[in-house]
Parts: C-alpha cells; sequence; structure tokens
C-alpha cells in the first residue's frame, strides 16, 4: 500500500493528546509527523493498532521523545497510513500516556513552547538594573544548528558589538546572557537583555542600509555565541519579495524606534504632548482590528498609556506597515498600543495571506530571527515604560 | 459529547468525578476498580498529581442497555485539584457527559466545596457547558467519619449548601468502606446514558 496522509492538523487546535486518543479510538497503524517552527526538525509518533509503539524527537527516543511533544503547543501534523516496523519500546497505556505528559505540562517537567501571545512567554526573568528598572531577560526559539558555522566566546564585561561600528555578523547566543545597550550623555543605557537562542546583530545586515550598529551588546559573565552562516542567509534573503523585504525593513525600523523610545524616555526627553498635536486616533488600544497597511503618505505615531501619562514608541511613516500581524507578536498596536496618525495619513492595503505564506516558507533560523526581533520590539518597549514610570 | 465508533459499534463516554481536594475522588475510583472488575475494561492509569493522584479507567455499565444496538463504554476520570493542572484538566473535561461531584462532609470543608462546585462551574462554562443541563450527581462522603466522634455536616445542611439550585440526585456515601458508592455511580451512569439516548433519538 502506498503511503497516503490521512488526517492533517494544527496542535494550537486539536493537541497531541486529542489526536492520541482520536488514533487510539479509531485503531489506526501508521506514523505521526509533527512539525512546529521552534523545533529544528520534525518528530515522529509510531502507532500500532492506536497505541503508540515508539516516537523520536531529535536525540530523543521512545517514551521520553513522546512526552516532549506535549510540550509542543503550536505545530502541525500530519498522519501518515502506513505499515509500521519500529520496535515497540513504549509499553505504557495510551491514556496513562497523556495524562502523564499533561501532568509533566503543568508541573514545568517539559519545557513548552508555543505562540508567544504574551510578552512575559518570551522572557526567561528579570533583571533589575542599578537604576532599579526591570529589564527582561528575552529567550530565543530552539535553534537550528546546521546555521551556526563558528563559535565564539566572550568573557564578562566584554564587547561583542559597539555602537556605531561597522558590522555585519550575526550570532545567536548559545549559552549565557548579553545585555543591549545604547550610549547616552548620562552614560550606557540597558535596553534589553538576551539569553539562549536570542540573535545578536540586526535584519539590517541584510538590508543594505549600511551596517552600523545602533546598539552594543555586552557580555554578561561568560558567553558562548554561535557565527550564523551570513552567507546562506543572504541568499535566502535575495530570493524575497520586495514586498516581504519592505516589510522586514519597517519592523527593523520598529525595533530601531522602540530603542530609541527607551533611551528618549531615559534621558526624560519626552516630546509626547507637542507630537500628538493635530493628530487623531486610527486604531485604539485594544481595539478590534484585523487589517494590515503600509503607509503611502504622511506619519503615525505608536502611543501607549503608562501611570505616567502617555509614551511614544515609535514614529512610523512612509513604506511602514500598521496594523495587525496574525503570525508576529509585537506587543504593539492594537493590543498593547493606539496608532495615531497626521492629517494627510494615507495608507493602502497589505496581503497579509500572501505575507504570512512566504513567512512559513522560510528558513527555521529566519523565522527565528523574525520572531526574535518582535520579540525585542515588545520587550524594549516595556523598557521604555518602565524608564517612564521610575523617572517620569 | 460522546464518541461513536462505527467501527467497534460502541459509544464512548465519559463520567468524570470533580470535587475538592482529598475529598474522596480517588477512594471512589479505587473502590469501583476493584469491586466491579468484570466491568471494568483494562487497567487503571494512575498519575501522581500534586495533592490528590489522578486516576482513569473504562468503565462497561451492565444491565443499563444499549444506545441504538451499540455497547456503551464509560471513560471514568478524576479531575486534579489543584489550579495548576489546567492542562490535564482541560483534556479530561472536553466533551465530558456526566459529572460526580464528591463532597466532603468535614465540617471544615464547609467553603471548600463549595469553591469547588463554583469552580466547576466555571470550568464547564469554558467548554461551552452548562452545570444545570449536565447530567450531575452529589455525593456526600466521609459519612463514617460520624462514628469517630469528627464534626460532619448533615446532609441536610450539604443539600442546602450545595443543592439547592442545581436539584439533582444526591446521595450519602462513605467511600473507604464502599458505601454509597456504587449507587452513585450508577444513578450518574443511567441520567447520562438517558441523556444521549434522547440527543439520539433527536439525530434520527
Amino acid at each position: 500500500m502506498k503511503k497516503s496522509v490521512v488526517l492533517f492538523g494544527n496542535l494550537s487546535f486539536l493537541g497531541i493528546g486529542d489526536v492520541m486518543q482520536l488514533l487510539g479510538a479509531n485503531a489506526s497503524t501508521g506514523v505521526l509527523r509533527v512539525i512546529s517552527r521552534y523545533a529544528p526538525e520534525p518528530a515522529f509518533i509510531y502507532f500500532v493498532k492506536g497505541n503508540p509503539v515508539n516516537a523520536v524527537n531529535g536525540p530523543q527516543q521512545g517514551l521520553d521523545a513522546l512526552y516532549t511533544l506535549f510540550g509542543w503547543q503550536e505545530g502541525e501534523y500530519e498522519f501518515l497510513l502506513e505499515e509500521v516496523k519500529a520496535e515497540r519500546v513504549i509499553r505504557k497505556s495510551r491514556m496513562g500516556i497523556i495524562l502523564e505528559g499533561l501532568k509533566m505540562v503543568d508541573d514545568g517537567q517539559i519545557e513548552v513552547f508555543g505562540p508567544s501571545d504574551t510578552i512575559t512567554r518570551q522572557v526567561s526573568s528579570m533583571y533589575s538594573s542599578e537604576l532599579g528598572v526591570d529589564i527582561p531577560i528575552l529567550k530565543g526559539p530552539m535553534l537550528d544548528y546546521t546555521y551556526v558555522v563558528d563559535e565564539e566566546d566572550f568573557f564578562d564585561g566584554e564587547i561583542i558589538v559597539e555602537e556605531g561600528k561597522h558590522g555585519n555578523w550575526i550570532w545567536v547566543i548559545l549559552e549565557g546572557i548579553v545585555e543591549i545597550n545604547k550610549d547616552t550623555k548620562q552614560g550606557r543605557v540597558p535596553i534589553l537583555r538576551v539569553t539562549d537562542g536570542s540573535f545578536i546583530g540586526s535584519l539590517a545586515s541584510f538590508l543594505m542600509q549600511g551596517n552600523i550598529r545602533t546598539a552594543s551588546a555586552v557580555a554578561v559573565g561568560n558567553v558562548q555565541l554561535g557565527v550564523l552562516d551570513s552567507q546562506r542567509l543572504a541568499q535566502e534573503y535575495a530570493k524575497l519579495t520586495p514586498g516581504f523585504r519592505l516589510f522586514l525593513s519597517s519592523l527593523n525600523n520598529r525595533l530601531r524606534q522602540a530603542s530609541e523610545a527607551a533611551t528618549d524616555l531615559f534621558a526624560k526627553a519626552d516630546k509626547t504632548e507637542n507630537e500628538l498635536k493635530g493628530k487623531q486616533t486610527l486604531i485604539a488600544q485594544g481595539e478590534k482590528y484585523d487589517k494590515l497597511l503600509k503607509i503611502i503618505e504622511g506619519e503615525a505615531v505608536l502611543v501607549r498609556p503608562t501611570d505616567k501619562g502617555k509614551i511614544i514608541l515609535a514614529r512610523l511613516g512612509k513604506e511602514d506597515f500598521i496594523g495587525t500581524l496574525p503570525f508576529l507578536e509585537m506587543g504593539h498596536e492594537p493590543g498593547n498600543a493606539s496608532i495615531v496618525v497626521s492629517k494627510n495619513f494615507q495608507t493602502e492595503p497589505i496581503d497579509v495571506d500572501r505575507l504570512q505564506d512566504e513567512h512559513d516558507q522560510l528558513s527555521t533560523t529566519l523565522k527565528n530571527i523574525i520572531d526574535n526581533v518582535a520579540g525585542s520590539i515588545s520587550n524594549t518597549s516595556l523598557v521604555a515604560c518602565n524608564y517612564k514610570q521610575k523617572r517620569g | 459529547m460522546a464518541i461513536f465508533n462505527l467501527k467497534k459499534r460502541e459509544i464512548e463516554c465519559k463520567v468524570v468525578f470533580y470535587g475538592p481536594g482529598r475529598g474522596g475522588k480517588t477512594t471512589n475510583l479505587e473502590y469501583i476498580f476493584k469491586s466491579f472488575k468484570k466491568q471494568v475494561a483494562g487497567e487503571m492509569v494512575s498519575i501522581n498529581t500534586e495533592g490528590d493522584r489522578t486516576l482513569f479507567f473504562d468503565f462497561l455499565p451492565m444491565g443499563l442497555g444499549k444506545i441504538r444496538g451499540c455497547d456503551v463504554r464509560v471513560q471514568l476520570y478524576t479531575v486534579p485539584g489543584q489550579v495548576k493542572y489546567s492542562s490535564t484538566r482541560k483534556l479530561v473535561l472536553r466533551g465530558v457527559d456526566g459529572i460526580i461531584f464528591v463532597a466532603d462532609s468535614l465540617e471544615v470543608r464547609r467553603e471548600k466545596n463549595m469553591l469547588s462546585l463554583k469552580d466547576l462551574q466555571s470550568n464547564l462554562k469554558e467548554y461551552g457547558k452548562s452545570i444545570f443541563k449536565l447530567p450531575l450527581v452529589l455525593q456526600y462522603n466521609k459519612r463514617d467519619l460520624a462514628d469517630q466522634g469528627i464534626p460532619i455536616m448533615t446532609t441536610e445542611q450539604m443539600a442546602k449548601d450545595l443543592n439547592r439550585q442545581l436539584k439533582v440526585p444526591a446521595f450519602p456515601a462513605s467511600a473507604v468502606k464502599g458505601e454509597g458508592v456504587g449507587v452513585t455511580l450508577k444513578e450518574c451512569v443511567k441520567l447520562t446514558l438517558k441523556k444521549l439516548q434522547k440527543e439520539f433519538q433527536w439525530a434520527k
């Protein structure tokens, strides 16, 4: 019998436990293949007459591998009807596995990765800076080691990247914590801390917007970094459509803006009041909004209220996008910020489905970088708010 | 939402034991597993969750008839009480067909009972179910503790606390002694099957 996919679905809708029950009730024999953008490789579960007999997830096998899959809360699966030759190594009952797996998830014994629908989900912990301001420590997604061409070690306090210098390397943190900071007249201001799986260096490296570093990166404790295969990434970037490149460029702009907002608020250089004059609200924070637009004329500012008044998180202009990105969470509009626009503001719609299709087809590493940029945007904006709260 | 398994000509439904921690849910299920051996299919799954164990096994009700010519298989579950076990709770409560609420007769647990029932209501609501429409049976467990001079509530008081609005069947029980366990289960399975029968009738 030829192999055939007989069932296909999404983990966020029907999780591993539910799928196992379904296959169990049907006494199905075959292979369940599971993929997630957070995992470098697909995982497999082998079923004979509805019972799992073996599983593989990366280096793990058997029951251990199967349990790890309960932590996959986002991803897709397909069930292939075929003869299973895998050795029977799992003998535990189906329901036993399901209940144990879910319990391990709830007990925190299994690493959970999935949609970063909240800002805190991506943050491993908070670091309280000398100024008494909380700086999130951003964790990256699971990394694809095939993109790492070399490893480098940095010692505590060593500068990895210096603001204002040229360079376009991109690193991924294999182990350790790195502080991202910016220079101000009042000294270095931390704007974010990043740890395992996060990237250092920005999308600007591909964007041909010059390769001047916009922030410094300093090792906090000893750090091991992986050097990414920039040639491979650049090749992939070159194949992207102009529309997608524009989107990346705008995403990168947001991150730069958010970092500047944090430094401005640290320096108490808040010009919010003046800037909002004569502008009107296009998207109110918390409003249900599902469009994605490209600015063709005028300007938009991203505003978030704090206890000490409104602050501007970013200033966007021609060719920037605004609205809802269904596949990426930046912690901005519409859920966590408002968009206020100038009188001459004009936009055109962006085809979200096409953008998402292109995003879904990217390599895991490029997707991870984009995801990490979005996480940095959301967390840097949080730091900006913290500076405002603390320093008025 | 019972599952109609056409291959096996079997209807699979789900009955969940709910209630405050240490109220006797697992004792109920263990007693059923031991005493109704013939009606139990397969092994008992036992997961060590904090505070309480989570149990599961398949139960084949006998003498309660078939639904449209199909055999009935009842999955019996307990729900872990701790808030943090939300994934387990979600799996157990999703598609639940009937509920046995095991209340603790101990006077000191009075508030815990009420909170747990409230919690059940809001959990069910999350899955689009109403506590008033789902087959539900109450059990006032640990009646035997009165013999040891431990203060327990009267069944009248418990009915007032828990069953005033629900008006569902309620049974006194002593799960450690096995008293009242069978009758509670039987009543809940009966109600559940009745409800399913009615639903399948509509689908005719």
